[in-house]
């Protein structure tokens, strides 16, 4: 009867210890997902979630129209009035949102071409965002994730939409693995310095060599790390003044074999042949 | 003085072998100018407005009909014949999707119109930048009697705007209908010989 008690309460405590354990290494490897903000920490520096979350963070952008944005609950701004939730809640750590690189691309009739690149600039930079590309038919503009939406739906009213291309990327794993490589890496750095101190100089030529090699690559993915912070704080829309062209329109649909469709057109009205003399 | 009664004569009757010739040459007579009238003309009546010049010599060019302003407002119109295949909600969405999707204009608006001799005709209203500057481009179409009629109006945006009423005074001339009494006699291909 003992034998049994004793082995029914091993059980148990396995089993308890079994899931801490889970819960621990789950903690561990979800790391806190806060907004994502412009990353604004000192040159060189990579950006972690807790700066991020401490950083003037915007608000997490509305879904792209027409679609729910997937992943788990939103962790939304507290709202006037609303307490804010404590940040040791194990629930608000679920909740943490997916990070999303939102992209969009829109295709324009070719109609006031200037005016309006004028007007997608003025667009973005009353959003709070920037030039980041301007040809003679072509603008890319970077928006404040929160005002994307927002700001599309400006851009799209000004012209004629021939096409639009919205896409949104989840890059959590890749953020995720970002942070993980640069922990290791700082990590590894302390832990040569530390060597460092104490070596021989045999051992230390080798060992500033490692140190070399691991500052390098630290600050390689911290650069990583930073662009990947502006492509989530900031979304890219590219407004292209242009046809679609034969070979994209083909794509979409049939092209119709009335010869005189394609003989429609500015150019072919405005050429006015000589006339015979009379 | 005596009065003289003549006496009334009956008059005499053509002979059989004039009415016999008489009969031919009218038909022959009939036919040339029919013919003729096939062979020249255009399906359409169209009044220039004022202000435009209709040119000649345009047909190579592959248009019926020309005028022009000064300026360069131009307005042309053309004729497709057997085009019966389909109705016009098709031939409009067609030319919609032609013009933004491969020649990349905007599309401002469908207007639906109606020509002068009552036939229901869409006026789609383009525009596109040439060399950097905007032009207005519009483009209407009737179906009637088996045949498309294609109108076409362009210029630069300032210049379409101030020559606007006339290029619609113009269009609003269009018809593409005959209204001849011959036309229930001479059927369809000679119908729009004007």
């Amino acid at each position: 009867m003992r034998t049994r008690r004793t082995t029914l309460c091993l059980i148990v405590l396995g089993a308890l210890a079994c899931l801490q354990g889970c819960g621990m290494a789950s903690a561990e490897s979800a790391p806190a997902m806060a907004p994502m903000a412009p990353a604004k920490s000192s040159a060189g520096a990579a950006v972690t979630h807790e700066e991020l979350a401490q950083a003037d963070a915007p608000a997490p952008p509305p879904p792209p129209p027409g679609e729910a944005r997937p992943g788990p609950a939103k962790k939304e701004a507290p709202r006037a009035g609303e307490p804010e939730r404590a940040a040791g809640d194990g629930k608000a750590e679920v909740a943490r949102e997916h990070l999303i690189v939102y992209t969009a691309t829109i295709t324009m009739a070719v109609y006031q071409v200037q005016p309006n690149l004028a007007l997608v600039e003025r667009i973005a930079k009353e959003s709070g965002g920037y030039l980041s590309l301007r040809s003679d038919n072509q603008i890319t503009v970077r928006i404040p994730r929160a005002k994307f939406d927002a700001a599309l739906g400006a851009i799209e009213k000004i012209g004629d939409v021939l096409h639009r291309d919205v896409s949104a990327e989840d890059v959590t794993d890749q953020y995720v693995d970002l942070e993980i490589r640069i922990k290791n890496a700082r990590a590894m750095q302390t832990r040569l310095k530390q060597l460092l101190e104490k070596a021989a100089v045999k051992e230390a030529i080798e060992i500033e060599k490692e140190l070399a090699r691991v500052t390098q690559e630290l600050e390689l993915l911290e650069g990583k790390l930073k662009l990947l912070s502006d492509k989530i704080a900031y979304s890219t829309i590219t407004v292209v003044f242009a046809a679609r062209g034969s070979a994209l329109q083909s794509a979409s649909r049939v092209r119709l074999p009335f010869p005189w469709l394609q003989q429609l057109g500015l150019v072919n009205l405005l050429q006015l042949q000589e006339e015979r003399t009379r | 003085m005596s009065l003289r009664v003549t006496p009334r004569v009956p008059s005499r009757p053509a002979p059989r072998r004039a009415r016999r010739l008489a009969a031919p040459l009218l038909c022959a007579a009939t036919v040339v100018l029919a013919m003729a009238g096939v062979g020249c003309g255009r399906p359409f009546r169209i009044a220039t407005a004022p202000g435009f010049v209709e040119l000649d010599g345009q047909s190579a060019t592959g248009y019926d009909y020309r005028a022009t302003s000064p300026e360069g407002v131009v307005m042309a119109v053309k004729v497709l014949e057997d085009e019966d295949r389909a109705e016009l909600g098709f031939w409009t969405k067609s030319i919609v999707l032609q013009m933004r999707d491969v020649s990349g204009y905007a599309h401002l608006a469908t207007v639906d119109v109606t020509s002068l001799d009552g036939t229901p005709g869409k006026r789609m209203e383009f525009a596109h930048d040439e060399d950097g500057k905007p032009y207005l481009y519009w483009v209407t179409v009737f179906a009637a009697q088996g045949k498309l009629f294609i109108a076409e109006a362009g210029a630069p945006k300032p210049l379409f705007e101030r020559n606007r009423a006339s290029v619609e005074w113009t269009m609003k001339s269009l018809k593409v209908k005959c209204d001849t009494l011959v036309s229930p006699v001479l059927a369809s291909r000679t119908c729009h010989r004007w």
